[in-house]
């Protein structure tokens, strides 16, 4: 299609060497290319023509026919000088510092080749007086009109433009003033591709703080494998930093100070195999600002949370507020309302709160319970019949709690060391005072009535007691004749009222206290083995009371053994064999030291009934 | 002994008939699908598109060391030109063939070349270079299995000798491995890189 404008279209064939060389010129106005008015000339591509094989008349027709079909034409207005627009004279710049040869030719995005070199050394030049000749392979020479344009600082130069751009081809141009060669030189067209910088350029801000979003757009090119450079910094600083991407048209900025005015611009260049360029100019900088990191959506979020926060807690504390005092303000157990009225009406005095309670004696389990086995209970009964009341084992009234009851194990004088169970000295002193007490009673026998009598031998009462008013014996020490049957690890007591003087030591042993037992076991063996005649020796005083010991725990004495030993070394007397029928009975024990007397009551019932029907 | 002999065989017997009924017809299957296989038109199964040009930058690389190389080449000069494709494009004409126009060319000038390469072959006779030629021929193999991929059509090398495309006569070793350097850098990538199975890849 041959487009007719007002301007003129020429053009020449030539049928050379087989092939058919067609140059076609005319002059026209592309606005686009130039921005406003200039010269430009276009040669059609004729290369294609060459090679076929026809006969050159015809060959020329249609070529012609061919050529002319490239030819478009647009009105124009021939300038001598003329401007060029902003972003050539850029290049232009640029390319001055780029390129060294002459001419200095590139290629644009649209693969529009621009030939120019500086004429300096005459004034007044005009373009008529240039040649520009360039030569692709197997194309043939053609020449380009040459156009005089100039930038700002009043440099003219001569130049020569869209002119056929072959790529991959070596293109030869020739610059000739006149008929002298003034410039040389061979390029590759694919090789000076000067693009536009990239467009668009737009910055954005993301939710992380700090960061940047850069995106841009692909300046116009046939390849769309290009390599950009970023250049970021602070506005006004110089100390910027560069980022290079490949390929893509965006890019995260990171790292940013907050609050700062950053500014951005971009420029691209080829990097494909294809193609080859400079870096293009920098685009305009965009600037932006980023935001401070105290952000005021953090900051009211943030302040919610705690309010929610506040709320909660809030409402934790006052419903579980007694929960919580008495967390935080534990109380401190008080003993009050164990010992009543003890510091309201008594004022903390605690003998006069012993001396006026009744019921209360709880104090005495808290004894048994919490110390150590408590000693054996061993009745030494040196057939004193006479109810020592030396013997009253009553617990003395002052003594504490934790170490009078229970353990009444008196093992006087010599006899201190067969006692295994460490001593203690509450105990100690407690004999003491009870050997004192008892040879008072030695000097000064007083009957007794059964009542006393079983009164002071708490509960451990064997049953020999029924006999023993029968029995009674005056020997203190002396054991008379009938032994009762009184077996030493069966009978938990005896009682000083055996009366047939007979007395074996009984050790009652305590569950726990092995030694114990074990020392009373020697001592009775002692006493039964050592001595069966029942000639007990003279063990004074000490045998003569029995030490008590409620440990409040019941032993299974086996009768059969002790019954054998006793047969031993016995007459045969009415075998009393005491069935233990003591159980463990705290309530008893709680009132033992008052009533001991009547649990004494009750045992010693129990024992008759036992010992009459054993021994019938 | 022979009764157990008798028995194992009449046990198998009938389990191989039933075997053979049954399978009767996936083995008419089988045999149909062979056939079918043998005699399908010779369309391969398409081949992932490879869009990556990492692979033609490699080859073109390789020609121009080819290029370099054969500079030094003393004997390397014929008598008889070489017909190579002309790598030249313009691209606003390239811009206006369409895409099958463009993949003939393309491969037609790829034939060209691998013509050339193994008469270059035998006219030379230092085994250093032949390393070169070897590697630009199989070079050249390989982009035709990457345009394959690119579902471009097959291209059959013309009967006769003649061209009509545009080729150029090169009589140098280097002139020829110049000629494959811009070629490949020139039309072929071109091709490839706007290849429309890539486009709607990317798109």
């Amino acid at each position: 299609m041959i487009q007719h404008s007002t301007g003129v279209c020429d053009g020449v064939a030539k049928s050379m060497g087989g092939y058919l060389m067609v140059t076609l010129w005319t002059t026209t106005d592309d606005r686009r290319n130039l921005g406003n008015k200039g010269t430009k000339l276009y040669t059609p591509k004729k290369c294609n023509s060459i090679f076929v094989q026809t006969d050159d008349q015809k060959m020329t027709n249609v070529s012609l026919a061919r050529v002319l079909a490239f030819c478009f034409l647009l009105c124009i207005s021939k300038d001598s000088i003329a401007e060029v627009s902003k972003e050539l004279e850029v290049k232009v710049n640029m390319l001055l510092q780029y390129e060294k040869d002459d001419p200095k030719c590139f290629l644009n995005g649209t693969v529009q080749i621009f030939c120019f070199w500086e004429e300096r050394d005459e004034d007044n030049g005009t373009a008529d007086q240039y040649t520009f000749r360039y030569t692709y392979p197997y194309c043939g020479a053609a020449v380009c009109p040459v156009t005089v344009f100039s930038i700002g600082g009043g440099r003219t130069f001569y130049s020569c433009d869209n002119f056929q751009a072959t790529l991959y081809v070596p293109l030869s141009i020739e610059v000739l003033r006149g008929e002298q060669l003034i410039h040389n030189r061979t390029v590759f067209n694919d090789h000076i591709i000067l693009l536009d910088p990239p467009g668009n350029l737009t910055l954005r801000t993301t939710a992380k703080p700090g960061q940047l979003k850069v995106n841009w757009v692909q300046p116009v090119f046939i390849d769309g494998d290009l390599q950009y450079e970023i250049s970021y910094a602070v506005r006004g600083s110089q100390m910027g930093k560069r980022d290079v991407v490949r390929s893509k048209t965006d890019l995260l900025l990171q790292n940013l100070l907050p609050g700062a005015n950053y500014s951005v611009r971009a420029r691209a260049r080829p990097q494909s195999s294809g193609f080859n360029g400079w870096w293009s100019a920098w685009s305009d900088p965009v600037t932006i600002r980023i935001p401070n990191e105290t952000d005021p959506l953090i900051l009211s979020m943030s302040l919610i949370i705690s309010f929610i926060f506040l709320l909660l807690s809030l409402t934790i504390f006052l419903n579980h507020r007694k929960f919580l005092s008495k967390v935080l303000w534990p109380t401190i157990p008080s003993p009050e309302s164990k010992f009543p009225d003890l510091f309201t009406v008594y004022k903390g005095d605690f003998q006069e709160w012993m001396n006026q309670s009744t019921g209360s004696m709880r104090w005495i389990p808290v004894h048994y319970y919490m110390e150590e086995p408590v000693a054996p209970l061993e009745v030494l009964s040196e057939v004193t019949v006479r109810p020592t009341p030396a013997s009253r084992v009553s617990p003395p009234k002052d003594t504490q709690g934790a170490e009078a009851d229970g353990a009444r194990r008196l093992e006087v004088g010599e006899h201190e060391v067969e006692r295994d169970s460490p001593v203690r000295w509450a105990e100690l002193q407690h004999e003491a005072w009870m050997l004192e007490h008892l040879r008072n009673l030695h000097q000064h026998p007083a009957p007794l009535s059964q009542s006393s009598l079983l009164e002071s031998q708490d509960a451990y009462i064997s049953l020999n007691n029924s006999q023993k008013p029968e029995e009674e014996e005056e020997t203190p020490g002396k054991e008379g004749g009938g032994l009762e049957e009184i077996l030493e690890e069966s009978i938990p007591l005896q009682t000083l009222f055996a009366g047939t003087g007979t007395r074996s030591s009984t050790s009652h042993s305590d569950l726990g206290s092995l030694q114990q037992s074990s020392g009373s076991g020697r001592l009775s063996a002692q006493s039964s083995l050592e001595y069966p005649n029942q000639t007990w020796p003279p063990h004074g005083p000490s045998y003569t009371y029995m030490a008590v010991a409620d440990s409040g725990v019941s032993m299974d004495y086996s009768p059969m053994s002790s019954s054998q030993i006793a047969d031993a070394e016995q007459k045969h007397k009415p075998r009393v064999i005491y069935t233990n029928e003591y159980k463990n009975e705290l309530p008893l024990h709680k009132h033992w030291p008052l009533m001991g007397a009547a649990n004494g009551l009750l045992r010693a019932d129990l024992m008759d009934s036992a010992a009459s029907k054993h021994q019938t | 002994m022979d009764l157990d002999g008798a028995n194992e065989r009449n046990g198998e017997t009938p389990l191989r008939d039933y075997v053979d009924s049954v399978m009767e017809i996936p083995r008419l299957f089988a045999v149909l699908l062979i056939v079918l296989g043998w005699i399908s038109p010779g369309l391969p199964s398409p081949l992932w598109p490879i869009c990556d040009l990492r692979a033609l930058d490699h080859f073109v690389k390789k020609a121009q060391e080819a290029e370099a190389a054969m500079r030094s080449c003393k004997e390397c000069s014929f008598t008889t030109p070489f017909t190579v494709p002309q790598p030249s494009v313009d691209y606003n004409a390239w811009r206006k063939k369409d895409s099958e126009q463009q993949a003939l060319e393309v491969q037609t000038g790829l034939w060209l070349l691998s013509q050339a390469l193994l008469s270059l072959k035998t006219s030379v006779s230092n085994t250093a270079l032949h390393s070169h030629i070897d590697n630009n021929l199989g070079n050249i193999v390989s982009i035709g299995q990457v345009l394959r991929s690119l579902s471009f059509p097959d291209y059959t090398p013309p009967e006769t000798a003649s061209v009509t495309t545009d080729t150029w006569r090169v009589t140098s070793a280097s002139a020829l491995f110049q000629v494959q350097f811009n070629f490949l850098r020139g039309k072929v990538r071109l091709l490839m890189s706007h290849a429309p199975v890539c486009q709607q890849a990317v798109s």
